[in-house]
């Protein structure tokens, strides 16, 4: 049972790592600011400046 | 006790992997099961993991957990960030895992099941997952840098340029090639183009969700897209069946490149949050379900290999793309057994992200052999088809004959038995008009994948499995075009910029536009010519891809034996120079081949002058179409002579600086960081 759930947490992190959504949380604790429309902006516009300028594989 | 115990599973892993590989090599006559290729890949990557890899790891690289990685020196909560290994390990996966590995077996497959599974195993082992393990190791100890930036400092300033330009020159011709695989797989098809172009209007929705009403919610907004997607897909058989909208949805192939162009010249020039970013999250969760999916499907099913171990085209006849299996199968798969391009993303994000230096070892070169696996599955699906359906869905028109009825008689005339009855049916029952002369591979994936879900989870749905096959094999290419398209207008305003500096900011309009429309019209251009062309576009196109796919791997293993004859003199340098020297022996004599054989199938000058000769003749129709075809056949040729003129001067601009190291003329200057002890917790990773 416990294995099934650090599974579980485990791809629970990995879907959310993939999202983004663990990167946004680090990048509001980094800069101590709530949640909000305007910080999610200003974290995705920066994230996905830097995703977008490198080559995708094939 | 426990020692000898695991001596003796280790033992075990390597008899079955050898046993298994002996058995798909030897056998002959009778059909294998899809689990022999599975048993046989699964065991050899895990034995090259455990052996080949950790002793590269240890004795070769030194790596040590005790020094602190970039993630934890540079640490800035974006992209120097310590990760979880086994998190970093899926983040690569995802990153390196493109249509490459799906598309490139498939047509590999015409050469029979044994030569491509061979390539992709061994490959990957002692190639592909080495090359990435060494990049990713090579740029964690260097602060994450590049692999441009890597090749200009480690072997000068010619590597340097050559790397960069390789990189733009491949981008253009992939883009090209998965755009065409992208229209063979729509063209006729109302229920795919529907299902596809629905996926715009969600993708746009989803941007929209994501950045005003819910923002941050990127797993909620991708769950919704994805029922939005099978719904499309559900309305797709729904469109396809109406007399009024299947004829609006019905394109041909240069309607669908034209679309395609327009899209990605959008995609490029369009705020990324409102179609990129939310189609990007999409296709890389749809991906890592379908790939768990079909490694389930294939354990549930096991299909029996229906393609015999050798076809009688391995004499270099094949009618998916001429030349024989030698140099021809290692440059068609490139991805899955070594690919170049991962050396881009083993020098991009992931280096800054590695907690412990060990944790290169699962993820540099455990996440190449997953990706190696995903190849052998597409090898499965391919293989399980019916041989004569394989060849009738991938055949060209130009080669088999217009009519259902004169490619089924040449097919069977192969030893390949196939009616226009039994086209017929499958194409009825996975609801499309015909499913002949579908060249690129990703229809004959798309059916195979079909049935093995269909067999796993209800025969009705085949229709369905199909569709949502294509759907993730379209939004898969479409990801890649669009980012692609995007990369290289920041690479060519890049360039400008040193031209005209306005031409550099990356905001200014007038440049977006320009520079948008200069790259899709570069990648454009060969997609159309290949849209066009007689032979299919894949026969030109694929292995012009897989040259260069190639040869940019041969720069990334030109900079690994750099590194490694700095730190170890020629002790080591077998690991890397032995898959450089396969690579340059495979690309060369394909690349010869391509532009002088005088096989007008294979050589593209030999083709420019046969059409030529047909001219002068007077035996031409349309003489406007076949000076076209002529001066595209010289262009590959240029193309082709031009990655190969690149590759050689980073070549012997390498062996200038192993020479001189070797020869103790030139200092073997390291450039890595300084040793820092790490500080970093256990719990903090």
């Amino acid at each position: 049972m416990t294995l099934v759930r650090t599974c579980w947490r485990m791809l629970l992190t990995l879907l959310k790592e993939l999202a983004d959504e663990n990167a946004y949380q680090r990048h509001l604790a980094a800069h101590g600011v709530p949640h909000s429309a305007e910080q999610w902006r200003k974290f995705s516009d920066e994230r996905l400046l830097g995703r977008f300028v490198r080559p995708r594989c094939c | 006790m426990r020692k000898l115990l695991g001596h003796l599973l280790w033992a075990a892993v390597s008899m079955t992997a050898a046993f298994a590989l002996a058995g798909i090599a030897l056998n002959r006559g009778e059909p294998v099961n899809s689990v022999w290729l599975v048993v046989a890949a699964v065991c050899t990557y895990l034995v090259g993991f455990r052996f080949y890899a950790r002793f590269i790891g240890a004795r070769v690289m030194g790596l040590n957990n005790d020094r602190a990685t970039p993630a934890e020196r540079l640490r800035n909560g974006h992209d120097f960030e310590p990760t979880n290994k086994w998190i970093l390990f899926g983040h690569h996966f995802a990153a390196i895992a493109g249509p490459g590995p799906l598309v490139g077996p498939v047509l590999a497959a015409q050469f029979g099941y044994l030569p491509g599974t061979l390539w992709i195993i061994i490959g990957a082992v002692l190639g592909g997952c080495v090359q990435d393990f060494m990049i990713l190791f090579a740029s964690m100890r260097r602060d994450g840098k590049s692999l441009g930036q890597m090749a200009r400092e480690e072997i000068g300033k010619v590597g340097g340029v050559v790397a960069l330009v390789t990189v733009m020159c491949i981008m253009i011709i992939l883009l090209a090639v998965i755009a065409l695989v992208f229209v063979n797989a729509l063209k006729g098809s109302p229920w795919g183009t529907f299902t596809i172009a629905c996926t715009m209007p969600i993708a746009v929705f989803m941007g929209l969700y994501l950045r005003y009403w819910r923002p941050g919610k990127v797993l909620e907004v991708s769950l919704l897209g994805f029922i939005l997607v099978v719904l499309a897909i559900i309305g797709g058989q729904w469109v396809s069946q109406s007399p009024t909208l299947a004829p609006l949805f019905t394109l041909s192939g240069p309607a669908l490149a034209v679309a395609v162009i327009i899209y990605g010249f959008f995609a490029s020039a369009l705020p990324v949050w409102l179609l990129l970013a939310p189609r990007d999250y999409l296709s890389t969760f749809v991906k890592l379900g379908v790939v768990f999916l079909l490694a389930i499907g294939i354990l549930l099913v096991r299909p029996q290999l229906q393609l015999p171990a050798l076809t009688r085209f391995a004499d270099g006849t094949g009618p998916i793309f001429a030349g024989k299996i030698f140099p021809f199968c290692f440059i068609t798969i490139a991805c899955g057994a070594i690919s170049g391009f991962h050396s881009l993303i083993s020098s991009g994000t992931t280096p800054k992200m590695i907690a412990r230096e060990w944790h290169a070892w699962p993820v540099g070169y455990g996440a190449m052999a997953l990706e190696s696996f995903v190849a052998i599955m597409a090898m499965i699906a391919a293989c399980s088809l019916q041989p004569g359906v394989y060849f009738a869905v991938n055949s060209p028109a130009g080669i088999v004959g217009q009519s259902p009825q004169s490619a089924t008689a040449t097919i069977s005339a192969w030893g390949y038995p196939v009616t226009p009855l039994d086209m017929e049916e499958l194409a009825r029952q996975v609801g499309e008009q015909t499913l002949f002369f579908r060249t690129g591979g990703a229809p004959s994936l798309a059916l195979g994948m079909a049935h093995i879900f269909a067999s796993s989870a209800g025969r009705g749905l085949l229709g369905f499995w199909y569709h949502f096959a294509i759907m993730f094999e379209a939004l898969f290419i479409l990801t890649i075009v669009d980012a692609g398209t995007r990369v290289g207008r920041f690479m060519l305003q890049d360039l400008l910029g040193h031209v005209w500096k306005p031409m550099g900011r990356t905001s200014w309009m007038p440049s977006v536009i320009l520079t948008s429309a200069g790259i899709v019209l570069a990648w454009g251009y060969f997609l159309y010519q290949g849209v066009l062309d007689p032979l299919g576009g894949i026969n030109s196109l694929w292995p012009l891809f897989g040259i260069a796919n190639q040869l940019l791997a041969a720069v990334a293993l030109c900079l690994a034996t750099t590194i490694l004859v700095k730190m170890h003199g020629a002790r080591y340098m077998w690991i890397t120079c032995l898959p450089l020297v396969w690579l340059i022996a495979a690309t060369f004599t394909a690349g010869y081949q391509k532009i002088f054989s005088p096989e007008p199938r294979i050589g593209f000058l030999s083709q420019a002058a046969e059409l030529e000769a047909a001219m002068r003749a007077g035996s031409v129709s349309n003489l406007a179409e076949t000076s076209r075809l002529i001066f595209n056949a010289r262009l590959d040729a240029v193309v082709c002579g031009l990655f190969l003129i690149l590759v050689t001067a980073i070549l012997a601009d390498s062996m200038r600086v192993w020479y001189g190291i070797l020869t103790g003329r030139r200092e073997a200057r390291s450039l890595e960081a300084p040793f820092v002890m790490t500080q970093l917790k256990a719990e903090e990773i």
